[in-house]
């Protein structure tokens, strides 16, 4: 079953795509990853030019970061007043993100940008992740060893000045780190079309303390207004994102995350982790493999100028 | 009188006409299409543009036996093409040394009798712009040297080839009477939209005879088009739509698996 898709300007079969919403569907729902870091390579392998999958992904994650904050606000699982600060960071950051996007395409540079920045990202997270699940999996081998208790404050974060009291994750905290934090996960967002939840939320858990039960819907309130935003000005200036692509890997997407929020509940914590690493290096190691091996062509046909 | 009526009726007719019966004795090329427009629907996987033609005022015996050649193109808008060259650096392979032309046709399907070299001289074939080594693109750069310029030459047709974009069908012409001919060309799936230009070449013995060329009109039907345009005049509004239409799905979502 084939669909021309009108911005991508090519046919493809959407049972395929529909396939690759509801796989990484699934996986999102049972790690609780948004899967943008999944679906943009995937996309890429399927031949959808990277500007315009970097772009659609985005507008496929408002999809699941909506339905997903609907949820958390209510069961009341959200910080409203740090998700806003945060946002801030985020839209200044997807503003940044998508000029530098146009300039790297204009150069012919944007598709190496996109793939070392995954590779890049990609393997951090993964071999983080693969290490951390894997000493957690030993150590609740040996019962008798106690896991590491978080150190209670951290020096460096809060020495910064400008603070603000955030009541629902009861912490008085700079705004400095969250503003940061916001703007680089804006910049992904836009650059390589991810929500940024893989980085979000360990850095909310680990650099700013925010009570674990918060984080998730907290990060999901950021995600999902930043994605609307970086779909809005991706179409603005790049008109680059496939509002017909963007709906096949939704309706696919929301109907994989229902099973697969299902089967992760039967895996334990730390082996789903562990599982999501693999995944994740996996992707990492396809990526940098076309980076660094012999091309089998050399030359490459850009946009001149326009159609 | 009589002298003036011969004068002014004659003369035309002993000089003009004669040389008008040559004009309507050499052969010429007359094509029509099967369809003047091709519309991009969301089913659109390419099709085919069945060319249909003529040689008029061919030598009867010449014509039998299939001396006359003949070449048909369907050539897209001509558009400005960047080819890029990747570069090892640092372990890395990227995009390095590039080059521009302009006057690419972004799509060029032709069908010939025989291989257009055997067809006529490359002076003729360069004039003409008939066939993939004789299309006139304009390298627009100057700081390649000839032959790197011929190497990004050469990769661009090659890249346009592989894209399904170029396409060279020799035999592709199919005579159905000595004079009648018809060639199908294809139109592939991510045919660029615009004007197209279907060329037919007459050629006797290398000699390029007659030519004679008709529009074919490529573009976005219906739905294709809307959200086509929409995207290109009015992005913010497009963006705006794609987010509601986000939304409208996740939160359909979160009510049709809400969880008890």
């Amino acid at each position: 079953m084939n669909l021309y898709l009108p911005i991508a300007e090519m046919s493809v079969n959407v049972l395929v795509l529909f396939s690759m919403g509801a796989g990484v569907g699934f996986l999102s729902g049972m790690f609780g990853v948004g899967g943008g870091f999944l679906m943009t390579p995937l996309l890429i392998f399927y031949n959808i030019p990277p500007a315009v999958a970097v772009a659609t992904e985005a507008n496929q994650i408002v999809a699941s970061s909506f339905s997903g904050a609907l949820v958390h606000l209510r069961k009341g699982t959200l910080d409203i007043k740090l998700g806003i600060v945060l946002l801030i960071g985020g839209i200044t950051g997807s503003a940044i993100g998508v000029v530098l996007f146009s300039s790297l395409r204009e150069a012919g540079q944007l598709d190496l940008i996109i793939s070392i920045l995954y590779v890049v990202f990609l393997g951090t997270i993964g071999s983080l992740m693969l290490v951390e699940s894997l000493n957690a999996l030993r150590k609740s081998r040996n019962p008798d060893q106690a896991p590491a208790a978080l150190p209670q404050q951290q020096t460096w974060i809060s020495k910064l000045p400008f603070k603000m009291k955030f009541h629902r994750s009861q912490l008085y905290l700079s705004v400095i780190p969250v503003l940061v934090l916001g703007m680089l996960v804006g910049v992904l967002a836009s650059i390589m079309g991810v929500g940024g939840g893989f980085i979000m939320v360990p850095a909310m858990i680990y650099i700013l303390r925010v009570p674990t039960n918060v984080v998730i819907g907290t990060s999901l309130f950021q995600i999902m207004f930043v994605t609307m935003f970086t779909t809005i000005a991706q179409s603005a200036t790049n008109q680059t994102v496939d509002i017909v692509l963007a709906l096949i890997l939704m309706v696919g997407g929301v109907i994989g995350a229902q099973f697969g929020a299902r089967a992760g509940q039967k895996l334990r914590g730390e082996q789903l982790r562990a599982l999501l690493g693999l995944i994740v290096l996996a992707v990492c190691i396809r990526l940098g493999w076309d980076l660094v091996t012999v091309p089998s062509e050399l030359f490459s046909l850009g946009e001149g100028g326009g159609h | 009188m009589t002298r003036l009526f011969l004068t002014l009726v004659l003369t035309p007719i002993l000089f003009v006409l004669p040389t008008l019966v040559a004009a309507q004795t050499k052969p010429s090329v007359q094509i029509g299409l099967s369809n003047e427009t091709v519309g991009i629907t969301s089913s659109f996987d390419g099709t085919e543009i069945v060319v249909f033609g003529s040689i008029e005022n061919g030598e009867k015996e010449r014509l039998k036996n299939g001396k006359y050649d003949l070449v048909i193109s369907l050539e897209g808008p001509n558009d400005i093409s960047t080819v890029r060259r990747k570069e090892n650096k640092f372990g890395i392979w990227v995009n390095g040394l590039s080059e521009q032309f302009s006057d690419v046709p972004s799509s060029y399907t032709m069908a010939a009798t025989r291989p257009v070299k055997e067809i006529s001289s490359a002076e003729n074939l360069k004039i003409l712009e008939v066939g993939l080594d004789h299309l006139n693109l304009v390298p627009l750069g100057n700081d390649l040297s000839a032959e790197q310029v011929k190497l990004f030459r050469d990769s661009l047709v090659r890249l346009k080839i592989n894209k399904g974009l170029y396409l060279v069908d020799i035999g592709g012409i199919e005579f159905l009477t000595p004079t009648l001919f018809k060639a199908t060309l294809a139109v592939p799936a991510n045919v660029p939209i615009g004007r197209h230009l279907a060329h037919a070449y007459l050629f006797d013995e290398g000699k390029f005879v007659a030519s004679q060329f008709t529009e074919l009109e490529v573009r976005k039907k219906g739905f294709e088009q809307q959200a086509y345009e929409l995207a290109h005049n009015h992005g913010l509004i497009y963006g705006i739509l794609a987010v509601l239409i986000a939304m409208a799905t996740g939160w359909l979502a979160s009510v049709i698996f809400k969880k008890d």
